[in-house]
């Protein structure tokens, strides 16, 4: 980070290297569409490089970014239902995309975790993809601990008995 | 159930990481070289503004510029800053020092840094291209409602009805159209560095492709409407019925409207505005034409070479800038205003980028 606030392209690279997977992985799972995670994560990160001045070098930057990832992951799943989506898909780019979801469990399971809402998804990612502890996450999402947990047992309990 | 080991299966595109790379790596080298800039311009601004300023007061060909500028539109006769617009409406403007909006009571508010912008169709929201995102603002608080990532944009038009609108813009060489609430950004087609056109009130838009064409597309349908020949096209514009299509190429302006095409033998013209009844302004050097309603011709010369032409709403006032003098000139009729100063008030020149109805 020290060397990236410098201006070494490489430490930054490095940085990128190193988190971008589980930032795209934990917005994919929230929003569950491939191509709004990438631009979740993409924007994150450009947020991050935007800030990057300002950031507390004392504090890690994981922690930092899955914030970011993770709030904008749920506004964009809380807007989705009011959006118009546009069908061009055909003439689009080809995205070169893997479906969103590969092997069968995780797919599954993926597909168990769209039926819960973005906020009970993103508390399940941070806490068994990102491994927070309830008392992180409730600092993360700005929310009581006691709705973290609440929301962490609703959500495995829906997941178990979907995938039953 | 081994949620983690599941949630960990999850499989990250490589490709996804490598565009999410490319722009974000160039983000940092902007910002790098912005740094750099940052560093060294305390020291190169008084030496190279003294070595302007002085360049300027004893060249002879400098100060005859000075002087013609002087004597007819004139310093002197230039309000000195715009204390408010001649008609009704917000002009939106961009440059290097940010995007601005002007209220007809001349106050301003800066939506943010360098970038290129355009208006909604109904003035409700500015969407704003800045080296790799695009953002659509709301002009009267300045809140970003949404941003999207995408290499290099460009030239970001806002299109559609009041319902459903559409943005289009250019990234990568490629035209791309996302719908107004920043969902569904796709790529149409490859595309010339030349503003997309939307048809008005419709999903139509009219891009210039890197072959010299100009073609009509249904964004919703996919498809092709009409291709036209066009070498050079560089700035394309609809009127506001969306019967007419105008393109502009270095050495005629071609004009399409119902099967016809007309042509406009004028080479050099720089930048065309529609009014809302359907008149054209065009920009050619020093002048301004205006053609349409059984009119045409010469309504404005100015000593200087003239940037960009917009007009009010309410039709009765054309506004360009004359860069030379760093002033604005609103034409109305035979009546003529002139503001100076307009790069201290907004940072830097900017481009005219449309004046529209609303407070």
């Amino acid at each position: 980070m020290r060397e990236a606030q410098r201006g070494s392209a490489a430490a930054l690279e490095e940085l990128f290297r190193a988190h971008w997977a589980r930032a795209y992985r934990a917005a994919l799972l929230v929003v569950g569409d491939a191509a709004a995670a990438e631009d979740i994560a993409q924007e994150s990160f450009l947020a991050a490089v935007r800030a990057l001045d300002r950031f507390d070098r004392r504090r890690p930057f994981g922690p930092w970014l899955h914030k970011i990832v993770v709030n904008r992951a749920i506004d964009w799943g809380r807007a989705r239902a009011l959006r118009r989506e546009l069908d061009l898909e055909d003439v689009a780019e080809p995205a070169a995309v893997e479906p969103a979801v590969a092997g069968e469990r995780s797919e599954e399971l993926a597909g168990a975790l769209a039926l819960l809402g973005p906020e009970q998804r993103a508390v399940i990612v941070l806490r068994y993809l990102l491994e927070y502890t309830p008392g992180e996450i409730a600092e993360l999402l700005d929310l009581p601990r006691g709705t973290v947990n609440s929301r962490l047992r609703r959500g495995l309990d829906r997941l178990e008995e979907e995938l039953r | 159930m081994k949620v983690k080991e599941a949630l960990e299966q999850v499989p990250v595109d490589p490709a996804a990481e490598e565009r999410a790379w490319a722009v974000i790596g160039a983000a940092y080298a902007r910002r790098e070289r912005a740094h750099v800039a940052r560093r060294r311009w305390p020291l190169v601004v008084p030496v190279v503004a003294v070595a302007a300023v002085a360049a300027a007061a004893y060249s002879s060909p400098g100060r005859a510029v000075v002087d013609a500028v002087r004597r007819t539109i004139g310093v002197e006769h230039a309000a000195p800053a715009l204390f408010k617009l001649p008609a009704p409406g917000r002009l939106l403007v961009s440059g290097a020092g940010g995007t601005w909006v002007v209220a007809a009571d001349g106050s301003k508010r800066r939506l943010g840094g360098e970038g290129q912008a355009s208006w909604s169709p109904h003035g409700l929201f500015v969407v704003v291209a800045r080296s790799d995102t695009l953002a659509a603002v709301e002009p009267a608080r300045g809140t970003v409602r949404w941003t999207l990532s995408r290499p290099g944009v460009l030239f970001p038009r806002w299109g559609g009805t009041r319902a459903d609108t559409r943005i289009a813009y250019l990234s990568a060489g490629r035209l791309r159209v996302v719908a107004g609430d920043g969902t569904g950004d796709v790529a149409l087609a490859r595309a010339a560095r030349v503003a997309p056109a939307w048809q008005p009130e419709r999903h139509v838009v009219a891009y210039a492709t890197p072959r010299g064409r100009v073609t009509v597309v249904d964004v919703d349908s996919k498809a092709v409407l009409a291709v036209h020949a066009a070498q050079g096209a560089r700035e394309l514009a609809w009127s506001p019925g969306g019967k007419q299509l105008v393109a502009v190429t270095p050495r005629v302006v071609h004009i399409w409207a119902g099967g016809r095409h007309q042509l406009l033998r004028l080479a050099g013209v720089q930048a065309v505005a529609f009014a809302r009844d359907g008149r054209l302004a065009l920009l050619h050097g020093r002048n301004v034409f205006v053609y349409g309603r059984g009119e045409g011709g010469n309504v404005f010369t100015a000593p200087g070479r003239l940037a960009g032409v917009a007009w009010s709403p309410n039709g009765r006032w054309i506004v360009t800038a004359l860069p030379s003098a760093d002033q604005w000139i609103f034409i109305g009729g035979r009546r003529l205003r002139a503001v100076s100063s307009i790069a201290r008030q907004f940072g830097g020149h900017v481009s005219l980028d449309g004046w529209v109805s609303g407070t």
